[in-house]
Order: C-alpha cells, then sequence, then structure tokens
C-alpha cells in the first residue's frame, strides 16, 4: 500500500519558486488501478515521480509498505524502484543501443539476475506483451506503440507490485493507446498488480478503477 | 562483470568514430613512452657495449676534462712510463704521440693530426671498430707507411686519395698503405681527420719525445680502478701537480655515459609525459562529453533501479576499455616506431643502434594508461552516478 501525508515539493527556477505539489494525501490500496488526471501543469508527473522514488519531497512523506521512503539512502531507493516499481515513460524512454530483449532484461541486469535467466524472462515478457517476433529489434526499429510495450514488459521484469505509467498513451494513436491499457488492465485483473497512470485523457481515465483530479497542485475530492 | 564489460563495450562501439580518435590519443601518448624509451635503451647499449668491450684499458692523458673539452696540462715523460712499469697488475703499456704537421700531396700543403703509437695498441683501439675500406693496417716495420682517415683521404686535399698515394709529412715521404672507413659518432673526431704512424716514425716527423697519451692494460678489471687511482698518483708525484694527469678506466666512461643516458632519458619521459597529459585530458572530455549526451540514458538506468555504483563503475568500465586498449595499440606502435627511429638513428651516426622494447616498458606502458583511464575517467564518472534520476530522465 501506497500513501502519502502532506506531500509538497517547491521547485526553484531562478529566482522564481514553483511550488509543484501542495499538501497531498493520498492513499493507494494494493491491487488498485487508479488515474490522475488533471490539466498541464497540474503537478501530475510530480506527484508520480515522488511515488515512484523517483524524486524526494520539499516536506511531507511517501509510505510504501509502511516504509516512510524520504528517510531511505540513495541505495535503498534504488533498490525499491527495482524491485517494487516499475515505471513506464510517455517517452518510453528505451536505451537505443540495446535491442528489445536487451532493454528488458536491464533491470534484472541491476538486480544482479544470471545473464541466462533474465534473457529468458525478458523473452517471455515480451512474447506477454505481442512482441515475440521483435526481440531482437532496436528501439529505432519499432512503432511508438511497439515501443510503449517494451517498456511495459521492462516494468514488469522485477516482477513489481505497483506498475507507474505517466502518460503511457501519450506519445501513441489511439489504436495503441487501447493495446496498452488493455494491457494494464490484465495486469491489474488478472495478476492483482497497482496500476497508478496519469493521463489527461478521460477515456484513458474511464478504464481506471477510480479516479483522482489534480489541479494546481492539489488533489481534488 | 561479464555483463558490465559487454554493456560498457557496446557503448564504446556505438560510440565509433569518437571512441577510435580517443583510443588514437592514448595509442600515441604510450607510443611515445616506449618508442623514446626502447631508443634510448638501444643507444646506451650500443655505446657502452662498445666500450665494454675496452673493459681492461685505462686511458692516461697528461690534463684534464673541464666540462665538455679536454685541457691539456703538457705531456708525459719516460720517467713517467717507467714508474707506471712498477705498478702491480699491468698488462701492457703502450704509449702515443701526436701533433700537428704540414702535410703535402701533389703540390697542396695542409695541416693535419699525425697520430703515432704502437701499431698493436691502435690496431685494437681504432681499427678493430672502425675498419678499413682500402689496403691494410701498419706493421711495426713500416717507418715510411701510413694509414689515412676517411676525411683526410676524400675531402683534405683536390683529389681523393687512394693506397699508394706519396705525402710528404714535414717533408718526409710516405706512402699510404691502408685508409680508414668513416668513423661513427664515437670514433669521426678520432681517426676521420687523422694520420696514423707507427711510433717511431711519429716522434721523428713531429721532432718530439713527447707522449700525450698513455694506453694501460690490465689482467684484472676488477683492480683497474684502484691501478687507475695509482697511476695519476704517481704521475702527479713526478710533476708536482694534484691533477696533471687523468687516469680514465672504460668503467668510470661507462658510468659517466649511464649517468649522461639516464638525463637522456629523464628528457624523453618527460617529452612522453606531456604526450600523457594531452591524452588523458582527451579521454577525460570523451567521458565527459558521454556522460552528457548520455544524461538521459543514465536517468533511465537510475529509474529502473540502478545504483549509483551501478553507474560508476560502467562509466569506469568504458574508460578502463578505451584506454587499455590505446596502451596495447601504443604499446605495438611504439615498438614499430622505436624500430623506424633506431634504423634512422643508426644510419645518421653511424653507430649501430637496435631499439631494445624490454618488458617492462610494455606493461609500464600498459599500465600507465590503464591508470589515466581511469583517474580520467573518473570525475565524468562520478558526475554521472551523483544524477538525480528525476532530472536526468527529463533532459533531453
Amino acid at each position: 500500500m501506497i500513501h502519502t501525508e502532506n506531500l509538497s515539493k517547491t521547485y526553484r527556477m531562478g529566482e522564481v519558486e514553483v511550488q509543484a505539489l501542495r499538501d497531498v494525501n493520498l492513499e493507494i490500496k494494493d491491487g488498485e488501478f487508479i488515474a490522475i488526471i488533471g490539466p498541464s501543469g497540474s503537478g501530475k508527473s510530480t506527484l508520480l515521480n515522488l511515488l515512484g522514488c523517483l524524486d524526494k519531497p520539499t516536506s511531507g512523506a511517501v509510505f510504501i509498505d509502511g516504509i516512510n521512503t524520504g528517510k531511505l539512502s540513495e541505495n535503498a531507493l534504488a533498490e525499491i524502484r527495482r524491485e517494487k516499481i516499475g515505471f513506464i515513460f510517455q517517452q518510453f524512454n528505451l536505451i537505443h543501443t540495446l535491442n528489445a530483449l536487451e532493454n528488458v532484461a536491464l533491470p534484472m541486469f541491476f538486480a544482479g539476475v544470471g545473464r541466462e535467466a533474465r534473457l529468458k524472462k525478458a523473452e517471455e515478457l515480451l512474447v506477454k506483451v505481442g512482441l515475440g517476433d521483435r526481440i531482437y529489434h532496436k528501439p529505432s526499429e519499432l512503432s511508438g506503440g511497439q515501443q510503449q510495450r517494451v517498456a511495459i514488459a521492462r516494468s514488469l521484469s522485477n516482477d513489481p507490485e505497483v506498475v507507474i505509467g505517466d502518460e503511457p498513451t501519450g506519445n501513441v494513436d489511439t489504436e495503441a493507446g487501447d493495446a496498452i491499457m488493455d494491457i494494464l488492465e490484465g495486469l491489474n485483473r488478472d495478476e492483482g498488480r497497482t496500476i497508478i497512470v496519469v493521463t489527461h485523457d478521460a477515456e484513458i481515465a474511464a478504464r481506471a478503477g477510480r479516479t483522482k483530479r489534480m489541479r494546481d497542485g492539489k488533489v481534488l475530492d | 562483470m561479464r555483463d558490465k564489460f559487454l554493456l560498457a563495450f557496446r557503448s564504446i562501439k556505438e560510440r565509433k568514430a569518437r571512441s577510435i580518435l580517443t583510443v588514437l590519443g592514448i595509442a600515441v601518448g604510450i607510443a611515445a613512452i616506449v618508442a623514446l624509451m626502447s631508443v634510448g635503451y638501444g643507444m646506451e647499449h650500443a655505446i657502452t657495449g662498445e666500450l665494454t668491450e675496452m673493459a681492461d684499458m685505462i686511458s692516461v692523458m697528461p690534463g684534464e676534462i673541464r666540462g665538455a673539452t679536454y685541457v691539456e696540462r703538457g705531456s708525459f715523460t719516460d720517467r713517467d712510463v717507467s714508474d707506471l712499469q712498477r705498478i702491480g697488475g699491468i698488462k701492457d703499456i703502450s704509449t702515443m704521440t701526436y701533433d700537428a704537421a704540414k702535410v703535402e700531396y701533389r703540390n697542396e700543403n695542409v695541416p693535419i693530426f699525425v697520430f703515432g703509437g704502437d701499431t698493436k695498441e691502435l690496431e685494437g683501439f681504432y681499427v678493430d671498430p672502425v675498419g678499413l675500406k682500402e689496403g691494410r693496417w701498419l706493421r711495426e716495420n713500416d717507418y715510411k707507411g701510413c694509414v689515412i682517415g676517411d676525411r683526410v683521404a676524400n675531402d683534405f686535399f683536390d683529389e681523393v686519395l687512394h693506397v699508394n698515394d706519396k705525402l710528404v709529412i714535414n717533408g718526409e715521404k710516405f706512402i699510404v698503405v691502408g685508409v680508414f672507413e668513416k668513423g661513427d659518432m664515437l670514433y669521426s673526431n678520432d681517426v676521420d681527420r687523422n694520420i696514423f704512424l707507427t711510433l717511431r716514425a711519429a716522434k721523428e716527423v713531429l721532432r718530439t719525445d713527447e707522449i700525450k697519451y698513455i694506453i694501460v692494460r690490465v689482467y684484472e678489471i676488477d683492480e683497474a680502478e684502484g691501478i687507475a687511482e695509482e697511476i695519476e698518483e704517481r704521475i702527479n708525484d713526478n710533476h708536482g701537480l694534484d691533477d696533471f694527469a687523468m687516469a680514465m678506466t672504460m668503467g668510470s666512461m661507462i658510468e659517466m655515459m649511464g649517468d649522461i643516458f639516464n638525463i637522456i632519458r629523464g628528457v624523453l619521459a618527460g617529452i612522453a609525459a606531456i604526450a600523457l597529459i594531452v591524452a588523458s585530458i582527451g579521454i577525460m572530455n570523451t567521458m565527459l562529453m558521454s556522460v552528457m549526451e548520455r544524461t538521459h540514458e543514465i536517468g533511465v538506468m537510475k529509474a529502473i533501479g540502478a545504483k549509483s555504483s551501478d553507474v560508476l563503475s560502467l562509466f569506469l568500465l568504458e574508460s578502463s576499455i578505451v584506454s587499455l586498449m590505446g596502451g596495447v595499440i601504443g604499446c605495438l606502435l611504439g615498438w614499430v616506431v622505436a624500430k623506424v627511429l633506431s634504423f634512422l638513428a643508426s644510419t645518421a651516426s653511424g653507430l649501430e643502434i637496435a631499439a631494445i622494447v624490454k618488458p617492462e616498458v610494455l606493461l609500464g606502458g600498459i599500465a600507465v594508461a590503464l591508470i589515466v583511464g581511469v583517474l580520467s575517467g573518473f570525475y565524468p564518472a562520478r558526475k554521472a552516478s551523483k544524477m538525480s534520476p528525476v532530472e536526468a530522465v527529463r533532459y533531453g
């Protein structure tokens, strides 16, 4: 379970301070599929980065399974990102020098999984997202939708409890977007994984079990 | 480890042109070190090797070497020579004299140095290392024969001199019985510009009994230093001066050469070190560029669970691989350059210089490359490892 207590984040841009997040209190239960919606600049991505342990709050706290992540060391945060959370980015963020199989296997490499075991699992995951015939293709040889499916496979490689998607359908066409949402729904429904998705597409949000709306750095009820 | 190595290697391969240039930068630095050191060792070996062959010899001169010039203080007397004969451990003593003489050939007059000494001793001293290109060496009873140096034969007169040509030295007629080859760096001063006579003939034409040079050979090379000191002492006593005579063993000459070579090697190593510093700045620059270019990639790696130490080791591994490749290629390149340089130096000096490529220089070269790679890769790697994942992901 993830919950936040008075979570705030302030960025300094030159002389100006921008308060991206203001006292956010949010609770996400295990196995939930939650969509966070809101206009650009409302603080959705900031919230997601904090939930995903990519960033540290200015004040307040994020608790994952009861642990205050703000008190953890860099290495411990890296371990949480590796073991508990799978991240899917709007820009896919695949490593362009590696092929699909190697990209999916990379988190397992950092987790110390042996070469054969991780390549086998990476192949299974690519088959699962419908890319069994594209495993040796480099990102540049794949369409946007296919790249995002590789990114989903990568996010699942260490079998995380939570999958976080920052506008996962934002850079693909409707058909590919639907396919991606089908996969995410399946992960939630069939495997019981917690899915947190940020989007500004109401149709996508409608497929989630719960929707939270954000505006000006606050979560609206 | 193997996987990290493969990952690092992949990223080097992806940036082929830049990696090749960086490898080349290090290779040139290492090649400079290996080549210059190897040629230095080769030169030292060539010169001290020739001197070592004459290790049982002590040269005794009436004067001293000040800086790079020889200052003559007079000449030895017969009493000096007979005193030397009483020193134990001496196998053989031969005396020599020399002076400038007026030499005439076909109505052309040129002043030339005439050298006279024991023919056997001179043969071992000059003919064996330099060689004759025409005729033969002097015999003890060649009172009217002379052997001439290469420049005497070719440059000093309008016509080139050959065996059987006749010279008039200080009014006395001599016949050329032999012509020296051109002397190399070590010998050209002593041989090329001189005319060699038997000791008796030289004393006659130079109208002198002065002894300007004594060569002493000892039985035991180990005793040479002690004997040299005793020689100086005896002759100085005879002349009432503290520093009239200088007796030099080949050992002390080799030692002197060794000091000179240490300086030369130091200078060469300095030049090579500059090349290496330039190369290491190159690596650091390449790695920094790589870090900047891959900020996004580093962010992604951290976002999917890479620890700072994973990123640090990946980047360090990359710079180590690049520098190791540079080191190995540099050693090979240095080897080839050393051979070419020593060939050129041999041709220019006439001395047979073979570059000596020592295994420790090669291993040292590779080690230096690796150290340079790790050190100059460390800053960029640390910079990469310290990046915040969220900022790095946002980058680019």
